[in-house]
């Protein structure tokens, strides 16, 4: 075999095991994506009051963890794809606040597209029609108390019942300390406890 | 207190759960199709934005050049106002007609008065 052929053929070898990694990761990022999306979208549908709204920031969501983590290994990938959709939900209220100041300027206010628990409930699917309108208007319920919350307390409550990412992973998902995560997580359960009940009464 | 937390906790869960579960067709497949635009992502690479960043950079050099190069013709265009102001004020002649200025007051007056032919 010559020099130029065994070249070839290192070259040739080396670009079909960085293909086949390269198709490892793809297929594994979208097991993870297809796995977390539709809490991920509950999770932003909650916290901004609009489906529409939490579509486009899931998306975004995931293009940014496609782009800028996608070689990180994967265990690493649900405290980062959490961080990158929370920043995306607080830039999200952040627009939402200086619209909201706009329009007031302009003697306008958002009264036409309040949250309409009713139009935004989820679809039924097989339950008995009792215990679907007991678990919708205890999950209504629910989302509102939560999405009463103060911000930070919604995150880490969200990402720690609905994820269920432990205090480390919602630490880096939030971008704090663990025990800014233990406080703030503390004060919304007793919070939502205090509004909502124990839910055994 | 924590076992009250935690059965609370559980319950939200669960009914957060049962939603989940119950998100419709239409949603769905919208999320699928979010899904694959990032894995389509995944193989363009970085951010268009930054693909942006050599051609934004040249745009900002040229555009420093050429406001620089505007700017100085101004510049020398007020020098030689500047030169001719200064030559005014320091030819002899103005340094003259100004120490007679009497004397032209007065033949001003005898043309008022016409006694210069």
């Amino acid at each position: 075999m010559s020099v130029e052929t065994a070249t070839f053929a290192v070259s040739w070898v080396s670009e079909q095991s960085t293909g086949t990694r390269a198709l490892q990761k793809q297929q594994q990022l979208n097991r993870f994506l297809a796995e977390v999306e539709r809490r991920a979208l509950r999770i932003a549908e909650i916290a901004v009051r609009d489906r529409d709204e939490a579509l486009d920031l899931v998306q975004d969501a995931m293009i940014k963890l496609a782009r800028k983590y996608a070689d990180k290994d994967d265990g690493e990938w649900p405290p980062l794809f959490y961080r990158i959709l929370q920043n995306g939900i607080r830039d999200w209220h952040r627009r939402q606040a200086v619209r909201n100041r706009v329009m007031v300027w302009f003697g306008r206010g958002n009264t036409d597209d309040e949250y309409d628990p009713v139009a935004s409930a989820p679809d039924p699917i097989g339950r008995a029609p009792e215990q679907e309108l007991s678990n919708d208007e205890a999950m209504q319920s629910l989302e509102v108390a939560v999405h009463a919350l103060p911000a930070r307390q919604r995150e880490a409550f969200m990402l720690r019942t609905f994820e269920g990412l432990d205090v480390a992973g919602t630490a880096v998902a939030m971008g704090c300390s663990e025990g800014s995560v233990k406080t703030h997580y503390s004060r919304a359960i007793h919070s939502l406890r205090d509004t909502l009940g124990d839910y055994d009464e | 207190m924590s076992k009250s937390n935690d059965k609370f906790a559980d319950k939200a869960k669960s009914l957060f759960d049962d939603s989940v579960d119950s998100l419709d067709a239409s949603t769905l497949s919208t999320l699928n199709q979010g899904r694959h635009r990032a894995l389509e992502a995944l193989n363009t690479g970085p951010s268009p934005l930054w693909r942006w960043a050599p051609a934004a950079g040249v745009t900002a050099a040229v555009l420093v050049a050429v406001l620089v190069t505007l700017e100085e013709p101004q510049v020398v265009d007020t020098m030689p106002e500047s030169v001719a102001d200064m030559e005014i004020l320091l030819g002899e002649d103005s340094i003259e007609m100004l120490e007679d200025l009497e004397f032209y007051a007065f033949i001003d007056m005898l043309e008022q008065d016409g006694d210069v032919t």
